[in-house]
């Protein structure tokens, strides 16, 4: 009898099937690595984005404020679901005068939706650095682009490592909305499984777990890094 | 001539007031507020204030709260706008709309109430930022410089610390030594000793009574009226917007002409 048989039979009083799942393992490895690449390249580009839509919105001018406070609303007061279905189905394939792949789509809607509530915490952590930092910075000669550089934004990054790791975990378990278009990712390999066993429990209990597993670890990550990032509060000499 | 200067510079020591009087005949001032007007919405913060500082003066503003006295020291170095009248700082006229305003900053060194230093930068990379970044001084001789000034400052042995690490009077020693790593021509202080605890008001002013005996030219606004009169080569008292009497230390502390200075003095000497 082999491993996965044994398995099976432990667990025969539930009538779970753990074969259904090692019949189906090329899916579901392929749905882990899809669902971190598309998490983490959309996180990723949402921080760039991020970063210039948070500035902007701070800006004196109201023609750079304007579309950025445009962008953050949008994607912020809009569901995913349909931000994801529009981009896919309607503004890419417009855009491109093809069908785009599952990935770019969805790499693309993560970024966006991301991006726009990033821009929110690049925004409240600047503006949570007191003002004297930038006047201090200024009196001694600094642009304001130095200063900024220099000065504000190191520590506004410390205060945002927490709500970004927050929006990393949101963004992962948001991911398994684009099984919806078909992204090769967990959310998809479960729906894949179940179409074709007729099984719901055993694929979504799976991924249920994995995306548990993967949260936990990137948590702990990153208040490792939050830790590690903890200037001079350590000793009074 | 640098040996005269520096023994002249000797003489301010011991007699301030006739050296002060001196300086004040030949040369032209570093610092220029001809009736300067601001106004905060409707409210009207400085209303026509003149004055003029001189090289190796020192300048000391006191004041009740809210007399405008922190508000005209931000107006010097563009921390401030202001609606109307001129202030010329080194020859550069501040409401010129091509003025450089870093330019004309570095050469102003700002103490400010609440410190503010980086707190994410050691002590040594707190002074060493700005020579490096804005006047392009290498590594070695930003640090090199840097060294110096916290042995002048008495926190040599403080270098690698972080200011969350220091005590209110070592940090304000140490924003004082990072304002002096810029070289500037004049340094402006905004109450440099109102946020400190008691015990820590003296190592600073001790900080800046050196200074002042080595001829930096100072703004001091401030409530230590010791300092005022012991190391001020004149004392102006501002009081709603504005000038209301200025003169030498025993003057004002000493005969106060005007009601309003009276009345301020008897309440906090």
């Amino acid at each position: 009898m082999s491993f996965v048989e044994q398995i099976n039979q432990g667990l025969s009083w539930l009538d779970l099937r753990v074969d259904i799942i090692w019949d189906y393992r090329d899916l579901f490895i392929r749905g882990i690595y899809y669902t971190i690449i598309l998490s983490m390249s959309g996180v990723g580009i949402g921080l760039v984005l991020g970063l210039f839509a948070g500035m902007a919105k701070l800006a004196r001018s109201l023609w750079i404020r304007w579309p950025a406070i445009a962008y953050i609303e949008f994607f912020r007061g809009t569901p995913l679901f349909v931000q994801i279905m529009l981009l896919h189905f309607a503004v890419l394939p417009t855009l491109l005068g093809r069908s785009p792949s599952p990935v770019i789509s969805g790499i693309i809607a993560l970024a966006l939706n991301s991006g726009a509530y990033i821009s929110e915490i690049f925004r409240a952590g600047i503006q949570s650095i007191a003002r004297g930092q930038m006047e201090a910075a200024r009196s001694l000669g600094l642009s304001h682009g130095m200063a900024m550089r220099y000065i504000i934004l190191p520590q506004a990054f410390r205060r945002m490592i927490p709500p970004l790791g927050n929006e990393l975990i949101v963004v992962l378990k948001d991911s398994s909305l684009l099984s919806a278009i078909a992204a090769p990712e967990l959310a998809n390999a479960a729906r894949i499984t179940m179409g074709a066993t007729s099984r719901p429990w055993e694929p979504y209990m799976t991924i249920a777990v994995i995306y548990l597993v993967i949260t936990l670890i990137l948590a702990s990550l990153v208040s490792r890094l939050e830790r590690k990032l903890d200037y001079g509060r350590h000793s009074r000499s | 001539m640098v040996d005269t200067a520096a023994v002249n510079r000797t003489d301010v020591y011991t007699d301030t007031s006739t050296s002060t009087s001196g300086k004040m005949a030949k040369t032209e001032p570093l610092i220029s507020v001809r009736s300067v007007h601001k106004f905060f919405g409707t409210h009207e913060v400085l209303k026509g204030i003149d004055l003029e500082v001189y090289p190796q003066e020192v300048l000391v503003i006191i004041g009740p709260s809210g007399s405008g006295k922190s508000t005209l020291l931000r107006c010097l170095n563009l921390l401030e706008t202001y609606q109307k009248g001129e202030i010329i700082v080194d020859g550069k006229r501040l409401s010129d709309p091509k003025i450089q305003e870093d330019e004309v900053r570095r050469e102003l060194g700002m103490v400010f109430q609440q410190f503010n230093l980086f707190p994410h930068m050691t002590v040594l990379e707190n002074l060493i930022l700005a020579p490096i970044k804005v006047r392009k001084k290498s590594r070695e001789e930003a640090i090199k410089d840097a060294r110096l000034l916290l042995q002048k400052v008495g926190l040599s042995d403080k270098e690698g610390a972080y200011p969350d690490a220091l005590s209110g009077g070592q940090q304000q020693r140490v924003a004082i030594a990072r304002a002096l790593a810029m070289r500037p021509k004049a340094m402006l202080f905004d109450e440099p000793t109102s946020a400190l605890d008691p015990e820590m008001v003296k190592e600073v002013l001790d900080v800046m009574k050196d200074l002042a005996r080595e001829g930096m030219t100072m703004v001091v606004v401030t409530h230590e009226m010791g300092f005022a009169r012991e190391v001020g080569d004149r004392v102006i008292f501002m009081d709603q917007g504005e000038i209301v009497e200025q003169g030498t230390p025993q003057d004002v502390f000493g005969q106060p002409k005007n009601e309003r200075t009276k009345a301020f003095l008897s309440k906090v000497l």
